[in-house]
């Protein structure tokens, strides 16, 4: 089982669409998926039209007084199971502080269900705190979504320095440019100069697209609907990139 | 990923030719587009991934074919994109899937055991989001390939998390006029096809009342082993896979066994004409058989040599004779010769017929049968000597295997415990004289054929190498050699013999 963590640092950077694009274009490969919608703003359970209400709470979950599969609902795509996002996500990092080893808490309720299923993918709320460092360190690989702004290369020190400073082994990390918008000549710079001084960052690029929007419409991913258009093409090399590291 | 179990309904024909809108009306569902699909078992002759609580199912679709593994209950454990042609173990991709079906089935060829093509229509019941909250598949009529047609059926499929809307959507579809419960599809198109996967048998499956006529027990052990055969037959022409003729062979040899040492429970002339024909047929196998087995070995074989490349010219020799060989036998199960046997086998031997014993209860047959053979045993063994040539030890085999197979016909008889017992020490020697006459075989086709390739200019390394596989097959053959005492005199203890009166004493 290998785990994926979509994570950045600020909000409103893709995440989340990066992170249902992802865990479906794995389970139609015929890939067992499990997508963890850590975030309680309940983006990704939104779009897969699941309600975002899990059973008992986080803290079920998190003190195992409730099994993380009993809270698993299947999707409307085969193989792509959600556990959906629920409100009291927002105490999360109290809940973990609470538990002994609370960074390695995520980890363990996860090895779980290592027999059920080949990846799960974490969408993770924006911050840095307990729960992101637990995620961290239940990762295999963080898919960080950066922005293409001046700031961007801080923003890429400031995710390998927290990425570093987690406990455990490092999970590898793998930064793209996201909402890029190729009529603006310092997006188009950056989308060509960062994967070259960065060997972390992907040569993949997510234009900033209305189809982008539409998903919150539709309430379905992209690469479903429209899977010939730039955004979905971008999020399938995405895909390949991470697949390729993993056989 | 656990999924839930299908639940499965007949559709009769109260439910009319409107029955897709009949149940999205019921249901509350909305109706997919119709696909046509077609979906292959498959598994191996003997069942195997059935008998190890699995179905490999190849499901052919317009937009794709996959190929899924499924338990008995029909929970799906994997699935994978697979192409469309046919699936062999040979084209089974690596995976989750290939691994495990190839650690199950071993030498066996996988092959389609059942097909059946259908429309398949999924009514998606959703909840006030539009989300799927269960799915039922309407599929049907169905046509199986060399069965009987399947009429409609709707499968419920519940989702995961979603229990409740499954219960809900199953007692709706219970309450719709004209559907009912039903088993499984595949045990449904299994049905339909003629196939019974637990009934499947190797070797006979006998049950017998020690009272019944020895005739009668007699002509049922016939009329199962001749069942086998046929079974077997289709298989070992095709060459589908070495197990085929491996089979077949033991079958007659079991056969053979028992035409010989029916005695008085067969008519004589029944009984000299198929101890004449089954010896025929046994010899027709023979030699494909040996040569089925030394290339099955090859490779552990030669990977006892530094270098066993060298060997290749002696094992595309085998591979030709093999070729030959099986041509050879072929002709023979297309000769009117065989198709005489067939025929006489089902008619003089499968239906009891007036003989001097075949009346007599099957259990004193058994009781003196075994005795006989028990003696015949222990006379050829104690006669073995050191200075025994290696026939003697060929014949003590033969007398062994006869004795093995009374054993297993009349186990029904016995007290399964002390049976078993007396089986597993027969067996010990058998293993022993097993291995000294297959180094034997083996050795002499080592240096019959290295003599041959000498004739041919065979390059040196190949010869030398044969020599040294020769040594090997000597050096094996001479440790069985000096472990058969030690075997025998295991075998022919006291408590052996108390073992064996007490299985005859306790029936």
């Amino acid at each position: 089982m290998k785990i994926l963590a979509s994570y950045s640092i600020k909000g409103g950077v893709g995440k989340t669409t990066a992170a249902v694009n992802l865990a479906w274009l794995a389970a139609n490969e015929g890939r067992r998926v499990l997508l963890w919608d850590l975030d309680p703003q309940g983006g990704a359970t939104f779009l897969l039209r699941i309600r975002p209400r899990v059973k008992g709470g986080g803290e079920a979950l998190v003190t195992g007084r409730r099994e993380l599969r009993d809270a698993v609902k299947a999707s409307d795509y085969e193989h792509l199971d959600v556990l959906p996002a629920d409100f009291s996500y927002r105490n999360l990092d109290l809940l973990l502080d609470a538990q002994k080893k609370p960074t390695q808490r995520l980890g363990r309720l996860l090895d779980d269900l290592a027999e059920e299923y080949d990846v799960v993918v974490l969408d993770c709320a924006p911050s840095v705190s307990l729960v992101s460092e637990s995620i961290v360190r239940a990762a295999d690989l963080v898919l960080a979504p950066v922005l293409p702004a001046p700031l961007s290369v801080r923003t890429l020190d400031q995710l390998r320095l927290f990425i570093d400073a987690t406990r455990g082994p490092a999970p590898e990390l793998l930064a793209f440019l996201s909402m890029v918008d190729r009529r603006r000549r310092m997006h188009r710079e950056l989308a060509a100069e960062l994967p070259m001084q960065h060997s972390d960052v992907s040569a993949t690029t997510v234009p900033v697209a209305s189809a982008v929007e539409q998903m919150g419409v539709r309430r379905a991913p992209i690469v479903d609907w429209a899977p010939s258009s730039p955004a979905a093409r971008s999020f399938q090399a995405l895909w390949s990139e991470v697949a390729a590291r993993w056989t | 990923m656990e999924m839930p179990v299908a639940i499965e309904f007949v559709i009769d024909d109260v439910a009319g030719p409107d029955h897709v809108e009949v149940l999205s009306e019921a249901l509350h569902a909305r109706a997919e587009r119709s696909l046509r699909e077609r979906t292959v078992w498959l598994d191996t002759h003997d069942w195997r991934l059935f008998g190890a609580g699995l179905l490999l199912e190849h499901q052919v679709l317009a937009g794709g074919s996959w190929l899924v593994l499924r338990g008995l209950d029909g929970d799906r454990i994997a699935r994978q994109a697979a192409a469309r042609a046919t699936v062999t173990a040979d084209t089974l991709q690596e995976g989750a899937i290939g691994h495990r079906v190839r650690d199950l089935i071993g030498l066996r060829a996988l092959l389609p055991r059942a097909s059946v093509t259908r429309p398949a229509q999924v009514l998606l019941v959703l909840d006030g989001e539009q989300k799927t909250v269960a799915r039922v598949v309407l599929e049907g009529p169905a046509t199986v390939k060399d069965g009987t047609p399947l009429g409609l059926r709707a499968r419920l499929e519940p989702l995961r998390g979603y229990d409740k809307a499954a219960r809900r959507v199953e007692k709706r579809l219970a309450a719709i006029p004209g559907l009912s419960p039903a088993e499984s599809f595949y045990g449904a198109v299994f049905a339909a096809r003629g196939l019974d996967p637990r009934g499947y048998r190797s070797k006979p499956d006998l049950h017998f009342d020690p009272e019944q006529p020895a005739g009668e027990a007699f002509a049922s052990t016939f009329a199962q082993l001749l069942a086998i055969l046929r079974d077997n037959l289709d298989g070992t022409r095709r060459e589908l896979d070495s197990e085929f003729l491996h089979d077949f062979r033991v079958t007659v040899r079991r056969s053979r066994a028992l035409v010989k040492l029916a005695g008085d429970v067969l008519d004589d002339n029944v009984r000299a004409r198929y101890a004449a024909e089954l010896r025929w047929l046994g010899d027709r196998t023979s030699l494909s058989r040996d040569l089925d087995v030394h290339l099955l070995g090859f490779d552990q074989m030669a990977g006892q040599l530094p270098a066993p490349e060298v060997l290749d010219p002696f094992r595309d020799q085998l591979r030709r004779e093999a070729r030959t060989a099986h041509a050879a036998l072929n002709r023979a199960l297309r000769s009117p010769r065989f198709a005489d046997l067939l025929e006489g086998w089902e008619r003089d031997l499968t239906m009891p017929r007036p003989g001097p014993a075949t009346s007599l209860a099957v259990a004193d047959v058994a009781d003196r049968l075994l005795s006989r053979s028990w003696k015949r045993v222990h006379k050829r063994g104690r006669a073995i000597t050191v200075d025994s040539s290696p026939e003697a030890l060929h014949d003590l085999r033969k007398r062994c295997k006869e004795l093995r197979y009374l054993l297993e016909l009349f186990s029904s008889l016995y007290k399964t415990k002390v049976h078993r017992e007396l089986v597993r020490e027969l067996k010990r020697l058998q293993d022993n004289l097993g291995e000294f006459q297959d180094s034997e075989a083996q050795r002499f086709t080592v240096a019959e054929h290295a003599a041959e390739l000498a004739r041919n200019r065979t390059a040196a390394a190949t010869l030398m190498g044969l020599g040294r596989l020769e040594q090997q097959l000597e050096t094996r053959q001479d440790a069985a050699r000096r472990e058969f005492a030690d075997r025998w005199e295991r075998f022919d203890r006291r408590d052996n013999e108390r073992l064996y009166a007490e299985m005859v004493a306790a029936r």
